[in-house]
């Protein structure tokens, strides 16, 4: 029984996504103390293990069934790949991929799976994943006894930078193994029809340095404006949790989350914005993050760096004034 | 077509939760528990197919779960045509690898052309139910799913992804669909009607099909986060924190000025 | 005489078989309608509710310009049916007719001439109010926006037309000597004097063209009158006598059942009562003038709900409404007469039941409606949240039930529980002044004055849920009776004398609608309560000086008639009271009930009512806006800042009034 650790990459096809970064810098550690090394399944395009330095190897497996990412081919793919290459731990992001397949692997490669994993220790050689639950109130420490384990992270947790270490000179890369696609690739029962962009791809708000984002306490769409006008001051775009969102205030282009965009920009202004875990996924790694919000326990204030309790109402024009 | 719509009761988020004395487990004492909200969604998708097509519709819960009934009658005064309830499993809420045993069991005796229901729920810290179900069962299946068109043989589903992308898949049946959102806010059934379906009696129950669960991880201790960061906070008067704010985005030239 | 009686009878007949013939169809389109029970009990009240409102216009009169001409017509037009009287006599019986009793006695005939002279000049004040109030011109602003015009212009001309061939025929009578009154009937024989010099013979034709012109057009206007809204003239006595009594107002009447099935249409749920309410509407427009709603640009107009209602009944007529057809798959259900905007914009404030002058009950009918959309679902996701946590952990707030006496904690002292103790008072707080932040501020302050004041009171703690007014407004009518059944058996199990609460919402259901679940208890508002205290000295206070304006809540001014205690607590502290012209029963809403404060905000280009209230209350110069709601002070408290009102008036509440007064020095008022 080896001590290696399996990430499972994402991508787009074209690039490989920050997520995958984040788990290779997760597994370090946790391959070290297992007397393992980190290895990265990559189904799709081989030419993206050029961007995977950061992987001891890579166990590579390419099939017209992998260009786009789809359910059961992933599934049969990554069994494949896990039966031959046998890790103790098998990492995946908790994002849609995550959903489909922790599931799936436990029942199928016959190993405990912990979700929605927020931290990763090794401890007597057991696996121990901190599981969120219950809307973040809720920690549990969950060992993952046995030969093998599955965990499925939460992304914007764990640094990318620790993942995206590029080989130095002189020293070999990453191996790449190639794995023979199964069958099962032949033979599935569904297929990619199409893909659908978002509609209103008007404004990118990832690529912006500064970011005015509202949240359910602006209580109606009337007034937003008294935040649009902030946002048009500073000259950057307005952004939203998911609430606004729903609601048909705000495009879903504009909504900052984990089921929305993930944005790192320079400051992050939240106006009534509780701070539901899915939503600090979204900006947690903004460099400066302000929050106002009425109810001073609000969870957004465990990750801004400056906060105030100070009506929006009446900040949001009293800055415009001051800014605009 | 007979859809099937997998439920759990998990606990009310508005409360406060509190831990067992050994602090592997939640009070469920004074807790009030409610459907998940996913499964609130897939039972609402379920329907709207039902709408479409005339499909059947039946709502499962497990008897273990507290407060399923409330659920199991809800979605019945919704417009599911049953409900049953499965008994013989472990009282109190299951990790999610018991609960995929126990479903796959009536599924196994009850086999369904469709399996919908919520592809999380807020505490399965053990994974989530569709691809555990789907894969006990040998179906395909597709999670974070935020449409569902019924057709002859197959189904088209929409999975979303982060930022909005959507990918639109066709697959055939049966399946078990993990639901994000459904296409609308899930219809609201009046208490009138609620009370009518409890009335009306109409929860069959089925006992449990023996199953053994696969491996689970194992609940070392809870235990509720300490925030260890806190924002510096900003006081004073409207005005008074406006400038601090003005203050702190000039100093990272954020601001003209 | 022969050619005339002939004429007359044939015109006559005409008339009264067509005018039967519509009233009769009316009357099934009425009777067809979901049974209303209870019109027919209290009957002392009803024949005095006949007296009062339609003898002697009560409700009219509350707005004299309108009011007092209306009046005056009203009792011109019964008394000048002694007119009419006389004048199928002359035709049919005799040109020497006269009214039994009364006979040809002189004052008779001053009478006559006076209300006809008095009906003609109520005519041109009528006139000149619509030319004044026109539509045309004012937009919405107008009452008569919506109303059918042209109609009531005909209807001018009519009685205009009755009054002068009365005139005409009697002047013309003078002419011939038939006309029995002497000369105290100026009108006439002023009028004579004008045909005199046409001759006999001339006034002879004149007096029997006048006199069949003045009955076919009498008969003319009775066949108008069943085809138009001038139909209150026979209808509103009906309505009157028929309403709930003393007032439509407070709890809600005993609405029609929502049928089982799903697919009826929107008049398929109304009673007779309800039917009969929409063919009796004069188009007045004093109800649409005084909604919040429609004050603040929002779709609902309690009028033209009314009156939408009367044209889709009288137009689906004796068809049934369109149903599902035998063999054929789910039935479409059919189309909405009145939309949801405009039944969810209802605040149920009950302005529009108060300004009615024949006692239109369009809350009910509002509410009624709504149970149909909660029955089908049709109601926002914002709403269906607040209903679902509210059957989840009682409160409507989406808050653990567990939370609801947080408050208590922060006092220093412990409240007595009431389900454990005996207390005189029990104190039923209501969700928002235990829920929401702001006020749960106001509600330790209540506290501490209260136990200073050594008042043995007690709370329920978290047994206490939502006291459903509002819930049962919204329609969930089946949720409102959990609630209900809940808070009941909270009561039976605990031990008190009477019950006093901070909010009139509750303070409206408790009082009015829970005595049917068993509740036997006095129920009281806090300002009663404060009025109690201050009488008797219980709270020692100095008087604080300060110029003051109240806002009387819906709930307790207009739904309850409760205006004075308030008042004599700003009295007993020293305040000064200057009103604001919508005082007392025509208080104007702050736009919260009727679960609007949940409901999401639209679209908005027109301010909101509560926006209007504050500008009216600067308007008057004073620096404290007095509110006794929780409700109301949020909604102001936003409003004074949204109207960019915080430098010249403060929203408080009479608890803050009573801290500072009893105190003393008095302390700066402190912010909430």
């Amino acid at each position: 029984m080896n001590g290696n650790v399996l990430v499972l990459a994402e991508h787009t096809g074209k690039q490989i996504s920050e997520g995958t970064y984040e788990l290779i810098g997760a597994a370090r550690p946790l391959a070290a103390a297992l007397g393992g090394v980190v290895e990265v399944a990559l189904l799709g395009p081989r030419d993206l293990a050029g961007q995977l330095g950061g992987a001891a190897l890579i166990a590579c497996m390419e099939h017209p069934a992998l260009t786009e990412y789809l359910p059961e081919a992933y599934e049969q793919a990554l069994l494949a790949v896990l039966n031959e290459r046998a890790p103790r731990l098998l990492l995946m992001s908790n994002a849609t991929a995550g959903l489909d397949l922790g599931g799936a692997m436990a029942v199928r490669w016959q190993a405990p799976v912990a979700a929605y994993v927020i931290d990763l220790a090794v401890e007597g050689g057991t696996v121990v994943a901190t599981a969120q639950i219950l809307g973040g109130k809720i920690l549990a420490e969950l060992e993952l006894a046995g030969e093998r384990g599955i965990a499925t992270v939460i992304g914007g947790i764990f640094p990318a930078a620790a993942g995206q270490v590029e080989a130095s000179q002189g020293e070999p890369g990453p191996d790449l193994v190639d794995v023979a696609p199964p069958a099962g690739l032949d033979e599935l029962r569904m297929t990619l029809r199409q893909v659908v962009e978002p509609q209103g791809g008007d404004v990118d708000i990832t690529a912006a340095d500064l970011l005015v984002s509202v949240g359910r306490g602006i209580e109606s769409s009337d007034n937003l404006e008294i935040v649009a006008e902030l946002a048009d001051a500073l000259g950057v775009p307005l952004s939203a949790s998911r609430p606004v969102v729903d609601a048909g205030w705000l495009p879903k282009t504009r909504q900052v989350g984990k089921s929305g965009l993930k944005v790192k920009p320079k400051a992050y202004l939240a106006f009534g914005i509780s701070g539901a875990p899915e939503h600090l996924e979204g900006m947690r790694g903004a460099e400066l993050i302000i929050a106002c919000n009425t109810d001073p326990g609000a969870p957004i204030f465990s990750v801004a760096h400056y906060g105030t309790t100070v009506d929006l109402f009446d900040l949001v024009p009293a800055l415009t004034e001051r800014l605009g | 077509m007979r859809v099937v719509v997998p439920m759990k009761a998990v606990p009310d988020l508005v409360e406060e939760i509190e831990l067992t004395p050994d602090e592997t487990g939640i009070d469920r004492e004074y807790l009030k528990f409610v459907l998940s909200e996913w499964d609130a969604q897939a039972l609402e998708e379920a329907l709207l197919v039902k709408d479409a097509t005339g499909a059947e519709v039946v709502a499962v819960g497990l008897a273990g779960d507290p407060d399923i009934d409330q659920a199991l009658y809800t979605a019945l005064a919704k417009g599911a045509d049953s409900a049953i309830k499965i008994t013989g499993g472990q009282d109190g809420v299951l990790l999610t690898g018991d609960r995929a045993a126990l479903f796959a069991g009536y599924l196994t005796g009850e086999p369904a052309d469709l399996v919908i229901t919520g592809v999380q729920a807020a505490d399965d810290m053990d994974g989530q139910l569709p691809p555990m179900l789907a894969a006990r069962l040998g179906l395909p299946h597709v999670s974070v799913v935020v449409q569902i068109m019924a057709g002859e043989g197959t189904v088209t589903v929409r999975q979303e992804f982060a930022g909005g992308i959507l990918h639109e898949l066709q697959v055939s049946m049966p399946a078990v669909i993990g639901v994000q959102a459904a296409r609308q806010a899930p219809r609201y059934a009046p208490i009138s009607k609620i009370r009518q379906a409890m009335q009306a009696g109409g929860l069959h129950e089925v006992a449990a099909a023996p199953a053994a669960a696969g491996p689970a991880p194992v609940v070392r201790r809870m235990y509720q986060p300490q925030q260890a960061d806190h924002a510096e906070m900003l006081t004073g008067s409207a005005d008074e924190v406006a400038a601090a704010i003005a203050d702190l985005l000039r100093a990272r030239g954020l601001v003209k000025g | 005489m022969a050619i005339r009686i002939l004429a007359a009878s044939a015109i006559v007949a005409a008339g009264l078989a067509f005018a039967a013939w519509r009233l009769l169809w009316l009357a099934r389109l009425v009777r067809s309608g979901a049974p209303a029970p209870g019109r027919l009990t209290g009957l002392p009240s009803r024949l005095g509710a006949e007296l009062v409102e339609v003898v002697g216009q009560r409700k009219l009169l509350k707005r004299w310009q309108s009011g007092l001409p209306h009046a005056l017509v009203f009792w011109g037009f019964n008394i000048l049916l002694l007119t009419i009287v006389e004048a199928v006599g002359d035709t049919f019986v005799s040109k020497k007719f006269a009214i039994p009793l009364i006979g040809h006695a002189g004052v008779l005939g001053f009478i006559e001439d006076l209300f006809t002279v008095i009906v003609l000049g109520g005519l041109i004040v009528f006139s000149l109010t619509r030319v004044a109030d026109s539509p045309a011109r004012r937009g919405k602003k107008s009452r008569f926006y919506g109303s059918h015009t042209r109609a009531a212009w005909i209807t001018l001309a009519l009685i205009a037309t009755v009054m002068i061939t009365l005139l005409g025929y009697r002047a013309a009578q003078v002419n011939t000597g038939d006309f029995p009154y002497g000369s105290a009937a100026f009108a006439s024989r002023g009028v004579a004097r004008l045909f005199q010099p046409l001759g006999v013979s001339a006034n002879a034709g004149l007096e029997t063209f006048f006199l069949l012109a003045n009955v076919a057009v009498i008969m003319g206007f009775l066949v108008f009158v069943t085809y138009s809204k001038h139909l209150h003239v026979l209808l509103a006595p009906l309505n009157i006598a028929f309403s709930r009594r003393p007032r439509a107002l407070g709890a809600l009447g005993e609405l029609p059942a929502t049928p089982a099935a799903g697919s009826s249409g929107q008049l398929d749920l109304l009673s007779w009562k309800q039917r009969l309410d929409t063919l009796t509407c004069t188009e007045c427009g004093r109800c649409q003038a005084a909604c919040p709603a429609w004050n603040s640009s929002q779709p609902l107009s309690p009028k033209l709900l009314i009156m939408d209602l009367r044209d889709a009944l009288m137009s689906q007529g004796d068809r049934p409404a369109v149903g599902p057809q035998a063999g054929s798959s789910p039935a479409t259900p059919v189309p909405d007469v009145i939309s949801q905007d405009v039944l969810w914009s209802c605040t149920t404030c009950g302005a529009c039941v108060e300004q009615c002058p024949v006692d239109i009950e369009h809350v009910d009918t509002i509410v009624t409606l709504r149970r149909q959309l909660v029955d089908d679902g049709r109601i926002e996701p914002a709403i269906q949240q607040v209903l679902q946590g509210d059957a989840q952990q009682g409160n409507s707030f989406g808050k653990s039930g567990r939370m609801r006496a947080r408050w208590t904690r922060q006092l220093g002292f412990t409240i007595k529980d009431a389900r454990r103790e005996p207390v005189h008072y029990l104190w039923f707080v209501g969700d928002f002044a235990s829920f929401d932040e702001r006020l749960q501020a106001l509600t330790q302050r209540l506290a501490h004055i209260l136990r200073d004041a050594q008042v043995d009171f007690g709370l329920l703690f978290d047994d206490e849920h939502d006291d459903g007014n509002d819930v049962r407004r919204i329609g969930e009518e089946g949720l409102f009776q959990m609630l209900v059944e809940h808070n009941m058996a909270a009561f039976e199990k605990a031990s008190f004398e009477e019950i006093f609460t901070t909010d009139p919402h509750s303070f409206n259901t408790l009082r009015n609608e829970y005595p049917a679940h068993g509740l036997d208890k006095p129920v009281l508002h806090y300002s009663q309560l404060l009025e109690r205290l201050l009488g008797d000295g219980s709270i020692p206070v100095q008087p604080l000086g300060l110029r003051v304006t109240y806002h009387d809540p819906c709930y307790l001014a207009r739904h309850n008639r409760l205006i004075d205690p308030p008042r004599q607590v700003l009295r007993s502290l020293g305040c000064d009271l200057v009103e604001m012209p919508r005082h007392g029963l025509n208080t104007f809403c702050c736009g919260a009930g009727g679960g609007r404060i949940w409901m999401t905000e639209g679209e908005r280009d027109s301010e909101r009512p509560s926006e209007n209230r504050i500008r009216e209350a600067v308007a008057l110069g004073v620096d404290h806006f007095v509110v006794a709601c929780p409700k109301d002070f949020v909604m102001y408290s936003d409003a004074v800042k949204t109207t960019g009102n915080t430098e010249r008036i403060a929203v408080i509440d009479l608890i803050q009034l009573v801290e500072r007064a009893r105190s003393s020095p008095a302390p700066a008022l402190e912010a909430v």
